[in-house]
């Protein structure tokens, strides 16, 4: 899944996967965020950036899956934030920024599939419960996004099918 | 019954959907069309996607959710390129006259995943003696994980059993011409494992 060119290491975070680095040539990437959200965090003291990849809003009920440890926002969040300050970051320092939570099965679906709504709900609910607020976002309605943070600067990108990247 | 047992019986279900499937889309596009055994998968990986291009690729396709004595998602998936090609081969027109999925390719895709997508439901019911209704398909124009990864979490928000079923069709090049997903609510499978018994 990771492909190293001579400038950038793109690592891929796949469904329910989390990535934390340091290093400053890696790009972490979210390929197409559909219902799920992105979580980028970055401390810009520490240089240590992550990126969670969240498919389903709580644990509850819910067996847990090793294979997929960031499969839901409540238990996701808590082991990205364990994960990051394992790395050296300072939760207060951190900027988090989200992406995804959209509906992409179609317009007469997207009553039906609230996935990606409560997505977006639980995500912003658990941040704020760990104190953390949100820099900026871009959530919901109804194309795919692919997420990407910059681990040399923080920057996050977010680009669809139909439009090229723009930072978030 | 685990759901692991199902495995089999999915597998030749699948198969014969599979091969109804792909002959509506040979009759469509008027052209040999090979089908792969269908994958059964527990759970969803990131390959899912490979055969239409990979984790970034963009795909045209449809959607269609199957109501009646089980429910469940069924989606159709094309690269991009292969769908408009798959537009010229049902409309009798060049290859490469659609250029865009514009109304009347989305309307040509529509009927694609109608016909394709109900030639699989139609074998499940056959073959399972069930009561089964496929809605009318949505059109999708968008990344293929973007796609999977919504029936994937929408199956595992219901429960903690996700089945889905994958298939790719290929064309007389040997070129991937489309991907059909299938993926049974989890409320589903007791009844499945119930005819399976």
């Amino acid at each position: 899944m990771t492909t190293t060119t001579a400038e950038a290491r793109r690592i891929s975070v796949g469904i329910g996967q989390l990535a934390v680095s340091r290093d400053a040539r890696d790009v972490l990437v979210a390929y197409g965020l559909g219902s799920c959200v992105g979580i980028a965090c970055f401390d810009p003291e520490a240089k240590v950036a992550a990126l969670a990849h969240i498919l389903l809003p709580s644990s509850e009920g819910k067996r847990v899956d090793d294979r997929e440890p960031a499969r839901f926002a409540d238990t996701g969040i808590d082991l990205l934030l364990q994960r990051l300050a394992e790395a050296g970051a300072v939760k207060r320092r951190l900027i988090v920024k989200v992406a995804g939570g959209a509906a992409v099965l179609g317009a007469a679906n997207a009553e039906k599939f609230k996935i990606g709504v409560r997505n977006a709900e639980a995500i912003t609910e658990r941040l704020k419960h760990h104190g953390l607020r949100v820099a900026s976002a871009d959530l919901g309605g109804t194309r795919g996004r692919t997420m990407e943070l910059h681990v040399a600067t923080g920057k996050t990108f977010v680009r669809t099918a139909a439009s090229p990247a723009s930072e978030l | 019954m685990a759901v692991d047992d199902l495995i089999p019986l999915l597998q030749e279900v699948a198969s014969d959907g599979a091969a109804r499937a792909g002959r509506g889309l040979s009759g469509l596009m008027g052209q040999e069309i090979a089908i792969h055994v269908p994958n059964i998968r527990v759970g969803t990986k990131n390959d899912a996607c490979d055969a239409v291009g990979g984790e970034e690729a963009v795909v045209i396709g449809s959607y269609l959710s199957i109501s009646g004595d089980i429910t469940g998602h069924v989606m159709l998936l094309f690269p991009e390129p292969r769908a408009l090609e798959c537009v010229d081969l049902m409309m009798g027109q060049d290859p490469g006259t659609t250029t865009e999925p514009d109304e009347m390719a989305c309307s040509a895709i529509s009927e694609l995943g109608n016909i394709v997508g109900s030639a699989f439901v139609n074998a499940l019911a056959d073959q399972l003696n069930l009561v089964l209704h496929p809605s009318p398909p949505e059109v999708l124009h968008d990344m293929a994980i973007a796609l999977v990864e919504s029936v994937y979490a929408e199956v595992l928000s219901q429960g903690s059993d996700v089945v889905m079923m994958d298939a790719v069709f290929e064309d007389q090049k040997g070129r991937a011409a489309g991907l059909l997903i299938v993926a049974p609510d989890p409320a589903s499978l007791g009844a499945l494992q119930r005819v399976a018994a």
